[in-house]
């Protein structure tokens, strides 16, 4: 009797697990070319979960802007070419090769061939051509259509055959295959109505059926359940496979659940209810180092990011503003000695130390030790020396009184703020400290915690701002996206927006050089092209360079292949290949 | 005009009121949804001007009200610019969530006071009563949020209850009562939370209101016909100190609401709460709006509610009504 009732429960709990598995992977057959991925291995099986900040917002990725919705959708969708999280370089997606034309103007991708959807419908150069054709169209206004215009003019999209397509750039561009990265393939046969129905925007959001979604990425939508989480299923149909020629990826299923802030996240890991992390502040990191014993958690420290927290003095034209406070001050902050001065007080090892707990890195450039590719060695780091800065105070003509506070050419004390994001911790702290480092030189420095929106308004808009602490980059390792940054009539050009002429020659140089490493292929020239750009923004601080926080992120110790990067998205980049190990396994690792 | 008329008339004002105020603050309110993406240096402000301009944030404050308004009348509350979905649907999906809390909430607060209430003022002066009013004086003035944090860190500490979310990721497989026991657990921390904020007020209101009727002549003579002490509280005493009690009815209703918002953000219970702060956040203005707009239909509702009872048990407010026409 007792046996049949072990058999009986025994019956129910592989039913159990029959259940909640995914769909089986396919076995791979020889029409497919699919992509081997080097020495991975692992095995099939389990649930893995991650605890986020908040909700996507949709599941389309034509118009996702959010970070949340690019880290699910990213994992349902799959692009051409793809940038490797750990080398930083390309590497062939659903493009299994591609050839570059000698003018480096034309591109001809051969695609997989045998390859499908998710839902089990063939991928070809029309899924192709119509992806770029929705990403460049106008009034669907999606963020990437402006990566695929280049000098005002769009690149031309061309099917040659089933599986070969040809992308034809209006001018030579450096790097171009890096474009691909990101731009997620979509299934013509499931959107083409919507697009042509004009309703593409709505296409895609989180209520749509799981049926009506699919994409060639190693998951698929299984469940939606609003406010708590987004459940992923194996995409069955999956173009890579294992050392073993096993078909990715080996988790059965991908849970993203809803937690809130990142103490919650770590609440929630703590509980068992979430196996991963993608990024954690040092403070909880370190909090999570102090039970490694305890929970046997992998901790990862990936060293410096690729993001870069500066201050930035407002240089704006502020004529046509009513901002006569701000523009009397602008004399101080358009003085090279001013700003290099400020640059020599402030004390980044103490920034690194009590900002990041020493998980950072201090920096004097806009390229930090993390891009191991791009960073230009040869920028000195020079240790704080009040005494340096009080002495090019001095030649710049400021003074100070009997008080010791430092006073401009006119007699005039030198007195501005620092806004910051409120929600910001960290960076108030680098505000608080920058006010005690530039009190040595007798500043009186007011530190403004704003609301996020708050600040990038007062930056991009209406101006009305004395200094800011802010960050940029994190994105991808090459100087391309940089370009918005660092020339004259970029975006992102922050301390002098809307510049119509460059305002001095180093400027000039920089939109020079920046033009030049753009349509240059050779990656050596080009190198020594953007370590004389690193050369000249590290000698006249536009921006003045504070400290880079460590990629941080934390595992379950079941959690195999748990390789996390300083790209974002920096732990889920290889989820086609985590697996969940055996007890046994998760000792042995240890 | 009747009563409940006057009073629906008034309501609708309210709300309009609201609205006004609504769509006024978040003009007033620096930065838009789309700023953000101006941080991503390879986003042209081309393509921000476009985005603005296809979801109307181009066009006047007025102008922008106006369709809103038009729209409102016909249930279409706009549409969520950060999910590219109407609002009405958004909000249903947690706003069913946010009820099922405070209305739980509710009935534990009221389950809790009216007993506690009627035992203090009964027992006034007494050991008792002291405690009673020394725990509601402190549970009035600690903020609920430090409440909220207090015990979630217990709760975590001693991992006594799970916490976050309203259902277990494994939900699918488990029968309807497993369920309800899952939603009931995960539910216990907000609602305690939620109850010892409320019910710290309404005892003390019950409290004073029913010491002042158990000194009025009625009750007097009551005792002195010999009427037993519960039956004299709970059928003679209470239903005359129940008037102020009822409009705090109205009161309560409003305040769990808006509690439970900050509550659900602290103990990540999938309501109005995150949604709403997420909205706000993001400046995802039709969103917040229709988010405040619920809020206040709801705080309307329970007032109205609390009008409607005290209209049917105060025979004074009767008459005033009565007079009033």
């Amino acid at each position: 009797m007792k046996a049949i009732a072990r058999l009986t429960l025994l019956v129910c709990l592989l039913a159990g697990v029959c259940m909640a598995a995914g769909p089986s992977p396919e076995k791979p057959n020889p029409g497919e070319e699919l992509e081997r991925a080097g020495q991975v291995s692992g095995h099939y099986g389990g649930n893995l979960t991650i605890g986020g900040r908040a909700e996507p917002k949709t599941l389309n990725p034509v118009i996702a802007t959010d970070t949340v919705s690019r880290e699910v959708i990213g994992r349902m969708m799959a692009d051409l070419i793809d940038i490797n999280r750990a080398s930083q370089q390309t590497e062939p997606a659903l493009a299994k090769s591609w050839k570059t034309s000698p003018d480096g103007r034309m591109f001809t991708l051969q695609l997989r061939k045998g390859i499908r959807f998710s839902d089990g419908h063939p991928f070809d150069a029309d899924d192709v051509v119509f992806s770029f054709a929705v990403y460049m169209d106008e009034n669907v206004d999606s963020p990437q259509r402006d990566l695929l215009i280049i000098d005002g003019k769009p690149l031309t999209v061309t099917k040659v055959d089933q599986y070969t397509v040809r992308f034809i750039l209006p001018r030579p561009y450096a790097a171009a295959e890096r474009l691909f990265d990101g731009l997620a393939m979509l299934p013509k046969h499931l959107l083409e109505k919507s697009y042509r129905e004009g309703k593409f925007v709505q296409a895609w959001s989180l209520n749509t059926a799981a049926s009506e979604i699919a994409g060639l990425g190693p998951f698929r939508l299984k469940q939606y359940v609003p406010g708590q989480r987004v459940v992923l299923e194996r995409n069955p149909y999956y173009w890579k496979v294992d050392s073993q020629n096993e078909r990715l990826p080996y988790l059965d299923e991908l849970t993203f659940l809803f937690v809130g802030s990142e103490d919650a996240q770590v609440m929630r890991f703590e509980a068992g209810e979430s196996s991963m992390i993608s990024r954690l502040s040092s403070d909880n990191y370190n909090l999570l180092a102090r039970e490694r014993d305890r929970m046997r958690a992998q901790l990862a420290d990936m060293g410096p990011s690729l993001e870069y927290n500066f201050l930035v003095f407002n240089q704006n034209d502020l004529r046509s503003k009513k901002l006569d406070a701000v523009a009397q001050k602008q004399q101080w902050f358009r003085e090279l000695k001013f700003r290099q001065a400020v640059s020599a007080a402030i004390d980044r090892d103490s920034i690194v130390r009590l900002v990041y707990g020493t998980r950072g890195a201090p920096l004097w450039g806009n390229v930090g030790p993390g891009n191991k590719q791009w960073v230009n060695t040869a920028i000195p780091h020079p240790q704080r020396s009040v005494d340096a800065a009080r002495q090019l105070l001095k030649s710049a003509s400021f003074s100070w009184n009997q008080a010791g506070q430092l006073l401009d050419s006119s007699g005039k004390p030198v007195e501005f703020s620092i806004i910051t994001s409120s929600s910001n911790t960290q960076r108030m702290k680098m505000a608080t400290l920058i006010q005690d480092d530039l009190s040595h030189l007798g500043m009186q420095v007011h530190v403004v915690p704003l609301e996020f929106r708050a600040v990038i308004d007062r930056v991009f808009q209406s101006f009305d701002y004395e200094a800011a602490i802010m960050a940029l980059g994190g994105g991808d390792a090459d100087p391309n996206p940089e370009m918005n940054v660092w020339t004259t009539s970029g975006t992102s050009h922050l301390w002098h927006l809307h510049e119509t002429e460059p305002a001095s020659p180093w400027e000039r140089e920089i939109d020079q050089l920046m033009q030049q490493q753009m349509i240059t292929l050779d990656y050596g020239k080009r190198k020594q092209l953007y370590d004389r750009v690193q050369q000249l923004i590290a000698e006249h601080l536009p921006f003045i360079f504070l400290a880079t926080p460590n990629i941080l992120a934390v595992a379950n110790p079941r959690v195999g292949n748990f390789h996390p990067a300083v790209l974002d998205p920096y732990t889920l980049w290889n989820a086609d290949e985590l697996y969940i190990r055996t007890p046994i396994e998760s000792a042995a690792a240890r | 005009m009747s009563y409940l008329g006057r009073r629906l008339i008034r309501a609708a004002f309210l709300l309009v009121g609201v609205s006004i105020l609504c769509f006024l603050f978040t003009e007033m309110a620096p930065g838009s949804f789309f700023d953000e993406m101006r941080l991503n240096p390879q986003i042209s402000p081309e393509t921000i001007s476009s985005l603005r301009s296809r979801y109307g944030l181009d066009q006047s404050l007025v102008v922008r009200y106006g369709r809103w308004l038009r729209s409102a009348l016909h249930a279409d509350f706009g549409y969520s610019i950060a999910y590219n979905a109407p609002v009405a649907p958004l909000l249903w999906s947690r706003a069913k969530n946010t009820l099922l809390l405070a209305t739980t909430g509710m009935l534990l607060t009221w389950l809790v006071s009216i007993p506690l209430g009627v035992w203090a003022a009964a027992r006034s002066g007494r050991m008792l009563d002291k405690s009673v009013r020394v725990a509601s004086s402190l549970l009035v003035s600690i903020p609920e949020v430090v409440i909220a944090v207090a015990l979630l860190a217990i709760v975590v500490r001693w991992r006594v209850l799970p916490v976050g979310g309203m259902t277990s990721m494994d939900d699918e497989g488990l029968s309807q009562w497993a369920r309800l026991q899952e939603i009931a657990s995960r539910m216990l921390l907000p609602t305690i939370i939620l109850t010892l904020g409320e019910s710290a007020i309404i005892v003390r209101h019950l409290r004073a209101s029913v010491l002042e009727v158990l000194d009025t002549p009625f009750v007097q003579a009551a005792r002195g016909l010999g009427i037993g002490r519960m039956r004299l509280l709970f059928r003679h005493v209470l239903p005359v100190a129940a008037s102020p009690a009822i409009s705090l009815l109205g009161f309560s209703l409003a305040g769990l609401l808006s509690g439970s918002l900050l509550v659900e953000v602290i103990c990540g219970w999938p309501g109005l709460g995150p949604l709403i702060l997420d909205a706000t956040l993001s400046r995802d203005f039709y969103l917040v709006i229709g988010g405040i707009m619920l809020s206040a239909l709801f705080m309307v509702g329970g007032n109205l509610v609390a009008d409607i009872m005290l209209l049917a048990c105060d025979p004074r407010i009767r008459t005033g009504a009565l007079d009033a026409r």
